[in-house]
């Protein structure tokens, strides 16, 4: 079988959902380290691979693939190992929908507050004409703007305030939608869990007011379930930032 | 299994989904919704309206499942299709699927709100700028995301913003050159075979050639295939039902992306 090699930064948010996806399906895979912090996605090596400059990206073989959650999807499809998609047609609607109201209107309100709060503070030590050469390499003119924006901490407060508004109402919906069932978005473990937890591991920790075992029973119960299992662990013990191991509040027995 | 499908007039995501059912042959009832009057918003029977209120599609079609409602159209059309005993819609090799996913995405990010935009502001505006402001505010109030209630605003109300106009037009046009630059090795369909993404390109793409037309321009492999999609008797059949002219048909849509 072709080798599978995953270019990646830690296991969080995007590079995390197929770091654990194959993990819980056993594909073994050569991780490359992507230090974003660093802007390693830009540079000409990894360029060569993903020209958009985007983290992650997986090779199998001769293909190159991008896009996380359609990474994990292929993922699903392409090797043996536990089925991380429902069996019923109208779960995996259900799977595909909530991955997509997560990718396109949560993920990128947490990861604004996450930028400003983690990225920015961490990135924004370093030489301003580093930073500015740093900046002029990144290809998509879009993904610029929101780096100028994050390493000079220019968010608007008007934008900073819509993202803590969508944080809150997000947090109420997955609380809601855990009521209903065992996993997010279908009986069985499925990408749905894998690709909120990547998004939801730190809630508890970064919106202790909004989420707790008192206000939100059921997002804590799912994000300890989610914890538990084998492949969380192995992959989150690939993280090096203080930003990953704030996942071990999880394993506080009341929080 | 009772399913009802609530969809606008046949253009962009109602269109896409009319188009897969057809070809899947599933049956289900269709119900036809005034979208811009906010009918969308006050289904019957929806007793799980998450997806229905939150959906990043904006006023896309909603079918209705034991009370769930459920949105998206790239997602309903794999839903018939995965329902259904006809030839597939979606590549069974896991990296054409891929393809296809990424291509559907691109679509739905950068092509839709770029031409809901556009669409909106060219025909739907007037409409909504005439009508009495209580009978707007009624209808906004059963809008449940706060998002999708202020793009129903701005649309009215707001002045259009230049830059995102001209923005949007750019994505249109690139959208374009994307299937030009696809089907440049002769190929029949965007993904080689017929699949969900010629219908979901077709959607959002095909009333675009009036607001737009520059953007279709000396692309003429683009234009053979929008007429290859058209007189498809699923397409044909859905724009047939239009109450006028299915690509002046338009309601807000998914928003421009926040981060600039």
């Amino acid at each position: 079988m072709a080798g599978v090699t995953l270019y990646h930064w830690e296991p969080n948010a995007n590079s995390g959902k197929p770091m654990l996806a194959l993990m819980e399906k056993g594909v073994a895979f050569d991780s490359h380290y992507i230090d974003m912090l660093q802007f390693d996605q830009h540079r000409p090596e990894y360029l060569a691979i993903n020209p958009q400059g985007t983290i992650p990206a997986m090779t199998h073989g001769a293909r190159v693939l991008v896009e996380s959650t359609a990474i994990m999807e292929y993922v699903d499809e392409e090797f043996p190992g536990p089925a991380l998609m429902p069996d019923s047609a109208r779960d995996r609607w259900r799977v595909r929908w909530w991955m997509k109201f997560m990718d396109q209107w949560l993920a990128p309100s947490f990861s604004m507050i996450g930028w400003s709060v983690f990225v920015g503070p961490m990135v924004r030590r370093r030489d301003p004409a580093e930073l500015e050469a740093a900046i002029a390499r990144i290809p998509l003119p879009e993904r610029r703007v929101s780096w100028r924006k994050a390493i000079h901490g220019t968010f608007s407060e008007a934008e900073m305030a819509e993202s803590q508004r969508r944080v809150a109402r997000g947090i109420e919906l997955l609380e809601a939608e855990l009521g209903k069932r065992e996993w997010l978005a279908s009986d069985s473990y499925s990408l749905a869990d894998i690709n909120g937890f990547n998004l939801a591991y730190a809630i508890p920790l970064s919106q202790p007011a909004l989420s707790n075992d008192e206000k939100t029973p059921n997002l804590l119960r799912w994000l300890r379930a989610v914890y538990a299992r084998p492949a969380v662990k192995q992959c989150w013990a690939l993280g090096r930032t203080d930003m990953v191991k704030r996942v071990a509040i999880l394993e506080q027995e009341r929080i | 299994m009772a399913m009802v499908l609530y969809h606008g007039e046949p253009n962009g995501p109602s269109l896409a989904v009319l188009a897969a059912l057809a070809e899947s042959g599933v049956a289900v009832e269709r119900r036809r919704i005034h979208l811009l009057a906010g009918e969308r918003h006050a289904l019957p029977g929806v007793t799980e309206p998450l997806a229905r209120d939150m959906g990043i599609e904006g006023e896309g079609p909603v079918l209705v499942i034991d009370g769930e409602a459920m949105t998206e159209s790239v997602f309903l059309a794999q839903f018939f299709d995965e329902l259904s005993d006809r030839p597939s819609l979606q590549p069974r090799d896991p990296h054409a699927h891929w393809e296809m996913m990424m291509w559907c995405r691109q679509i739905t990010e950068r092509l839709s709100p770029a031409a809901a935009l556009l669409g909106n502001l060219a025909v739907s505006r007037k409409g909504l700028a005439t009508m009495p402001d209580g009978a707007f505010s009624a209808l906004i109030d059963r809008i449940v995301s706060a998002d999708l209630r202020a793009r129903w605003e701005v649309l009215r109300d707001g002045a259009a913003d230049p830059a995102q106009v001209e923005d949007s037009r750019a994505k249109v046009s690139q959208a374009v050159e994307r299937c030009e630059g696809k089907l440049a090795d002769g190929r029949e369909w965007l993904m080689g075979d017929l699949t969900i993404a010629d219908f979901e390109t077709y959607a959002w793409l095909a009333g675009m050639q009036r607001i737009v037309p520059e953007a279709f321009a000396d692309k003429p492999l683009t234009a053979a295939w929008l007429a290859r999609v058209g007189a498809r008797p699923s397409v044909a059949g859905a724009l047939a039902e239009a109450d006028g002219e299915a690509a002046a048909f338009w309601a807000p849509g998914p928003e421009i992306n926040r981060w600039g």
